[in-house]
C-alpha cells in the first residue's frame, strides 16, 4: 500500500463520483508543485471545450496581468484542468486561478493550507491530507477552527447542494484529530495584546496619563484578565471564608506570632539533634559522675562504679555501691549530693565493675565516712541562645508558651497559616493581573524617555513628534538609526535593501548574492545598532541576501523580473512579498518628509523605481 | 429484580460502577466496553446475578445520596447572572449514544445528494436580516462560518448607511482582500462612491465607501485623535472590520482591539468574524466599553450541509462517520468501513 494516494489517481476518483472541483491541501508547497508535475505524463485530460474555455480565459487575463504569460504550469492547467496554489506564487498567478475556479473551468487546486485563511475560494469537495501543520520549527496539530476554516471551502451556496469532505490518509495525519476537529466546537479566541513603541507615542500625543490608563483599560486583554482576576477573586473570598474561624484570639494576629515561635522552636530543635530530657543541673552533673565519686542518694552515700545510658529512654544511669556493700542502679536525677572526694581504683567492664578486692575495700571506705563532707559547687549552666531570633522570641515577655489558647493555636496553626498563605498569593496575582497592562505600557515609556523620545512629564519631544509616525516592526532601530544620520546621503537602493532585510522575518532559507560593499558596511552598522537596542526591541533577523536582491532590483532599473527572480532561490511569490512589504517600510519613511525631507525624497526615489513590471501590474 | 430491569439499572449506570462490580468477577474486565460488561454480567449463574442486585442496589443509594448532597451545595452556591450573550444550545455537549442498532450509512446514500440545486429567488435567511435591522440602534457582532453570507450583511449594513448620508468604512485584514472588495463594491455601488487606502494605494479618499486595511485605520484613527482631521469622522456613521477573528492574530490582533477602542462612539461597530468558541466573551467587552448596546448573531449552521468521505489509497471511497452529515457539537463516530481502512494503514502504512 502507498503511503499516500497518487495525485492523477486522486483526480480521477473525483471526477468519477462528480466530486469535483476540489481543493486539495497539502503539507508543503513543494509537494503541491510536485503534484502537479506528476500529470504531465498522465493520461488524466480534460474535454477539449474546457481546456478551450481555459486557454481563452487565460489569454485575456495575460493581457491585464502580463508577468504570468510565460508561467510553466498554464499548458498543465490548459490540458488537465489542475493547478497549484500557494504562497510562493505571485499575487496574479493566484487571482488567475481564483477566477478560473470561480467560474467552475478548473477540477482541482493543490494548495497549503495558507489558502484557508481569508481568500474567498469555494469548491465543491475538500480533500484533507494531513492532521498538523508546520509552524516555524515543528509540526503542530490542527486546531478545530482551522479544520473548520479547511471544511468551511467545501460547498458552494446555489451551486450544491452538499459539500463534501474527503480525507486521505497521509503519514502526517491523524484520524480523531480530525474528526473532532469536524464536528467540535471551535476554540475561543484570546487576546494578543502587545504595547508597542509607537503605540505608547502615539497615544501620549492626543492623551493624557490618566486617559491612556483608561483606554488600556477598555482593551479586550484587559477585559480578559479582569475574567481571569475575578476567578481569582472567588477563589479568594472562598480563602477568606475558610479564614473566619481563625480570626484574632488572645493577640491580634496570632498566625504571624504562633509562626515565629514554631520557627524558633524548630531551629532549636535543630540545633540538638538527640533529644535528651536532662535537666541543666544533671547537664552540669554529668561531668562529675565518674566511678569512684563519692555521692549522697536519698538513702545515704555511695560510690559510683559506672555511668551509662539506660537502652530505652537514654536516661543517665549509675551503677553504686552502697555502704551496706550492696550494689545497685539508680538513675543519675536522683543523685541528691555530689561530694568531693574521689577513690581511685581500676574500673573492669564486666559486672561488678571493679576487681572484687577494690570491692570490698570501697564497702570498708563508704562505713568510715565522716558525718560532713564537702561538696562540688555545681553551677548549671544557662543555655546559651547565640540565634538572635531565637533570643528575640523566646524571651520571657513572649505570650505563645504561657498562653491560654495555645492548644488551640497549635492544633489550628497547619491549615490556617497553609490558608492565609494563599490568600496572600492570590492577592498578588489578582493585583499583578489587573495591573500588567499599565505597567507594560510604563515600561514602554521608560525606555522612550531613556532615549529621549518623550520628557520626564511624557510629552513628546520633537523627535517623538516624528517617531511616531513609524508605525511598522522594528520601529525603535528605525527611528534610532534616522536620528543617527545613519540614512544620509544614501543611495536609495541601498536604504531599500536596509529596509528590505529589517522588514524580512522569514528564515526560509534563501540563496547568497554576492554583496555590494557598501551594502555590507552598511548591513554591519546597523546589525551594531540592533544589536545595542536588544535588551528594549528583539532584533531583526536583517538577512543579507534579502537585501542585495532589492538592493539590485532598485538600484539596476533595466533588472527584468525573470533575471531578478533567476538570481535568487527564493519563490517568486516570497519575492514578490518582500517588495511589497519594502514598499510599506519605504513608504512610512516617505511620511516623514516634513522634518527629513532629503530621506523622504530619497525613500520617494526607491518607491517610484520599485514598481515596475510585476509591481505595477496590481493595483 | 426483573431481568430487563436489571438490565436497564445497570446500562443507565456510569460505567465507573460497573468495573467496580466487575472487579474479581470478570476477567480482565478494564478492556472491556460498557455493552460487554453488562452482557457478561447478565449472563451469570443465578446466584452471582443476586450478589450482583444487591450490590447494585447499594450503589443505586449512595449515588443517590450523593447526587442529592451535590444538589444541595449547588444550591447554596450563589449564582452568577447569566450573561445575556450565553446561547441555549451550547448546552448539549459530549457524544449523544448513537442508536447501535440503526446502520451505518452507506456511500449510495452520500453521494446521492451531491449535485446542483435548481436556482432559486435568493431569499435572506432570517439572521441576516436581524443582524441589518439591529444595526439601526447598536453595535453588532456575526460569528457565522465561512460562505454563510455575511457579506451580505456588510452591504444591506452600507447601504441602510449610505442613504442616511453617513461615511463608511470597511476593513479586512489583508491588501488583496481590499482589492477584491474594493472591485466588488465599485461594482455594486458606482466607482465614484467607492475610495480605497492601502499602504501603498490612495484612490478616491473623499468617496462615502471607504476600503482599507484595518492598519490603515488604526492609523487614521491616532491621527485624528491628535488633531491632524484627515478624515470625515464627524459624519463616519458604520465600521466594518471583516474576519474580526483577526483579534487572536500573535502578531497583529493589536491593531484591531486599538481600532475598537478607538472608533468614535457615534458610529456603529459590525463585526464580521468567523465560527469562533467565544463571540459572546467579544459581545460583552464591547458592551462594556462602548456607550451604545452590543447585538450578537452566532450562526452555526452551515447553509450547504457537509458530508465527510474516507479515500483510501488503493482507491476505495467508503463515508466517514456513521451518519450522513457532519454536525456541529454532536460527537462523531467513524463508519466501520473507514475505522477499518484506517487501522490497517495506521499498522502497515509502507510496504
Amino acid at each position: 500500500m502507498p503511503p499516500a494516494i497518487h495525485p492523477v489517481d486522486l483526480i480521477e476518483i473525483l471526477r468519477q463520483h462528480r466530486l469535483t472541483p476540489a481543493i486539495v491541501f497539502l503539507t508543503s508547497r513543494r509537494a503541491c508543485d510536485e503534484a502537479i508535475d506528476t500529470f504531465a505524463h498522465s493520461s488524466a485530460r480534460m474535454s477539449s471545450q474546457r481546456s478551450e474555455a481555459i486557454r481563452e480565459f487565460l489569454e485575456k487575463f495575460t493581457k491585464d496581468f502580463p508577468s504570468i504569460t510565460h508561467h510553466p504550469l498554464i499548458p498543465v492547467v490548459q490540458e488537465f484542468g489542475v493547478a497549484a496554489h500557494h504562497a510562493g506564487h505571485l499575487p496574479s498567478w493566484k487571482i488567475a486561478i481564483e477566477e478560473l475556479m470561480r467560474q467552475g473551468l478548473l477540477d482541482a487546486v493543490f494548495a497549503t493550507t495558507t489558502l484557508a485563511a481569508g481568500v474567498d475560494f469555494p469548491a465543491r469537495t475538500v480533500v484533507i491530507t494531513q492532521s498538523s501543520v508546520r509552524k516555524s520549527q515543528d509540526f503542530t496539530d490542527l486546531t478545530n477552527s482551522e479544520i473548520q476554516q479547511l471544511a468551511g471551502r467545501g460547498g458552494r451556496r446555489g451551486k450544491d447542494l452538499v459539500g463534501v469532505v474527503v480525507i486521505t490518509p497521509s503519514p502526517y495525519i491523524d484520524l480523531h484529530i480530525l474528526g473532532k476537529g469536524l464536528t467540535g466546537y471551535p476554540e475561543p479566541i484570546d487576546s494578543q495584546f502587545v504595547v508597542s513603541y509607537p503605540m505608547v507615542l502615539n497615544l501620549l500625543k492626543a492623551h493624557s496619563l490618566d486617559q491612556i490608563e483608561g483606554l488600556l483599560a477598555k482593551s479586550f486583554a484587559q477585559f480578559q484578565l479582569n475574567q481571569r482576576s475575578g476567578i481569582h477573586q472567588d477563589h479568594l473570598d472562598q480563602i477568606k471564608e475558610q479564614l473566619m474561624p481563625y480570626g484574632p484570639r488572645e493577640c491580634a494576629d496570632w498566625i504571624t506570632q504562633w509562626k515565629g515561635f514554631d520557627l524558633a522552636r524548630r531551629r532549636k530543635a535543630h540545633r540538638h539533634p538527640i533529644v535528651t530530657n536532662d535537666t541543666p543541673f544533671l547537664t552540669a552533673c554529668l561531668p562529675f559522675l565518674t566511678p569512684g565519686r563519692l555521692i549522697g542518694l536519698p538513702k545515704g552515700p555511695a560510690i559510683i562504679l559506672r555511668q551509662y545510658r539506660s537502652r530505652g529512654t537514654f536516661a543517665p544511669m549509675l551503677s553504686v555501691i552502697r555502704a551496706k556493700g550492696t550494689l545497685g542502679e539508680c538513675p543519675a536525677h536522683s543523685v541528691t549530693q555530689v561530694y568531693d572526694r574521689v577513690f581511685e581504683f581500676q574500673p573492669s567492664r564486666t559486672i561488678p565493675w571493679c576487681q572484687p578486692q577494690v570491692l570490698s575495700q570501697l564497702k570498708k571506705e563508704l562505713s568510715q565516712l565522716p558525718t560532713r563532707l564537702p561538696t562540688v559547687p555545681i553551677l548549671p549552666e544557662i543555655q546559651e541562645t547565640d540565634d538572635p531570633l531565637l533570643a528575640e522570641i523566646l524571651t520571657e515577655e513572649f505570650p505563645c508558651p504561657t498562653c491560654p489558647s495555645h492548644s488551640a493555636c497549635k492544633k489550628d496553626f497547619p491549615l490556617a497559616s497553609k490558608l492565609r498563605q494563599k490568600s496572600q498569593q492570590l492577592t498578588k496575582t489578582i493585583q499583578a493581573l489587573r495591573d500588567g497592562l499599565w505597567h507594560r505600557f510604563q515600561q514602554k515609556a521608560d525606555v522612550l524617555h531613556k532615549f529621549g523620545y518623550i520628557t520626564a512629564s511624557s510629552q513628546l519631544t520633537a523627535d517623538g513628534e516624528w517617531a511616531r509616525l513609524i508605525r511598522i516592526n522594528h520601529s525603535l532601530l528605525i527611528t534610532e538609526l534616522i536620528r543617527m544620520d545613519a540614512f544620509s546621503g544614501i543611495a536609495p537602493g541601498l536604504l531599500a535593501g536596509i529596509m528590505a532585510s529589517i522588514s524580512h522575518d522569514d528564515d526560509r532559507p534563501g540563496s547568497y548574492m554576492r554583496l555590494p560593499s557598501g551594502l555590507a558596511t552598511m548591513l554591519t552598522q546597523v546589525r551594531a545598532v540592533a544589536d545595542s537596542l536588544s535588551p528594549y526591541e528583539p532584533p531583526p533577523l536583517l538577512r543579507s541576501d534579502v537585501a542585495a536582491l532589492v538592493e539590485s532590483w532598485i538600484g539596476n532599473p533595466q533588472l527584468t523580473w525573470a533575471s531578478l527572480v533567476r538570481s535568487t532561490s527564493m519563490a517568486e511569490g516570497d519575492v514578490y512579498r518582500l517588495l511589497a512589504r519594502t514598499l510599506e517600510f519605504l513608504s512610512q519613511i516617505y511620511g516623514l518628509k516634513i522634518t527629513h525631507p532629503g530621506l523622504a525624497d530619497t525613500a520617494h526615489s526607491a518607491m517610484v523605481t520599485m514598481r515596475r513590471e510585476v509591481l505595477q501590474e496590481l493595483p | 429484580m426483573h431481568f430487563d430491569d436489571l438490565k436497564h439499572e445497570l446500562q443507565s449506570l456510569p460505567v465507573k460502577y460497573l468495573h467496580h462490580m466487575a472487579r474479581g468477577r470478570i476477567h480482565r474486565h478494564f478492556r472491556l466496553g460498557k455493552h460487554r460488561l453488562v452482557e457478561i454480567m447478565l449472563a451469570f449463574p443465578p446466584d452471582q446475578i443476586l450478589a450482583i442486585e444487591t450490590e447494585l442496589q447499594q450503589i443505586l443509594t449512595t449515588r443517590q445520596e450523593r447526587l442529592a448532597a451535590q444538589e444541595a451545595r449547588a444550591a447554596a452556591r450563589p449564582q452568577k447572572p447569566a450573561s445575556p450573550f450565553q446561547s441555549k444550545n451550547r448546552q448539549m455537549k459530549g457524544k449523544p449514544n448513537f442508536d447501535h442498532s440503526q446502520p451505518s450509512i452507506t456511500l449510495q446514500e452520500i453521494l446521492k445528494g451531491i449535485g446542483v440545486p435548481e436556482p432559486q429567488p435568493f431569499v435572506p435567511d432570517p439572521w441576516q436580516t436581524e443582524a441589518v435591522e439591529h444595526l439601526a440602534h447598536s453595535d453588532v457582532i456575526v460569528s457565522a462560518p465561512t460562505g454563510s453570507g455575511k457579506t451580505y450583511v456588510a452591504i444591506q449594513a452600507i447601504k441602510q448607511a449610505m442613504t442616511l448620508n453617513q461615511t463608511v468604512i470597511y476593513t479586512s485584514p489583508l491588501k488583496a482582500l481590499s482589492n477584491t472588495k474594493f472591485m466588488e463594491f465599485s461594482q455594486l455601488f458606482g466607482p465614484d462612491q467607492v475610495g480605497i487606502l492601502t499602504g501603498d494605494r490612495r484612490d478616491n479618499a473623499q468617496a462615502p465607501l471607504l476600503v482599507m486595511t484595518t492598519e490603515i485605520l488604526r492609523n487614521l484613527f491616532y491621527d485624528a485623535a491628535s488633531g491632524e482631521i484627515d478624515l470625515r469622522l464627524h459624519t463616519l456613521g458604520l465600521v466594518i472590520l471583516d474576519e474580526s477573528q483577526y483579534l487572536a492574530d500573535p502578531e497583529r490582533g493589536v491593531v484591531w482591539e486599538e481600532t475598537i477602542i478607538l472608533c468614535p462612539s457615534q458610529a456603529r461597530l459590525l463585526l464580521l468574524s468567523a465560527s469562533i468558541g467565544n463571540p459572546q466573551d467579544l459581545a460583552e467587552w464591547l458592551q462594556a466599553i462602548r456607550p451604545i448596546p452590543c447585538h450578537l448573531i452566532r450562526h452555526a449552521k452551515r447553509s450547504v450541509p457537509l458530508r465527510g468521505l474516507y479515500l483510501h489509497p488503493t482507491g476505495q471511497l467508503v463515508p466517514l462517520l456513521k451518519n450522513q452529515d457532519i454536525l456541529q457539537g454532536k460527537g462523531y463516530t467513524f463508519h466501520p468501513d473507514t475505522r477499518q481502512l484506517f487501522t490497517e494503514y495506521e499498522i502497515k502504512p509502507f510496504r
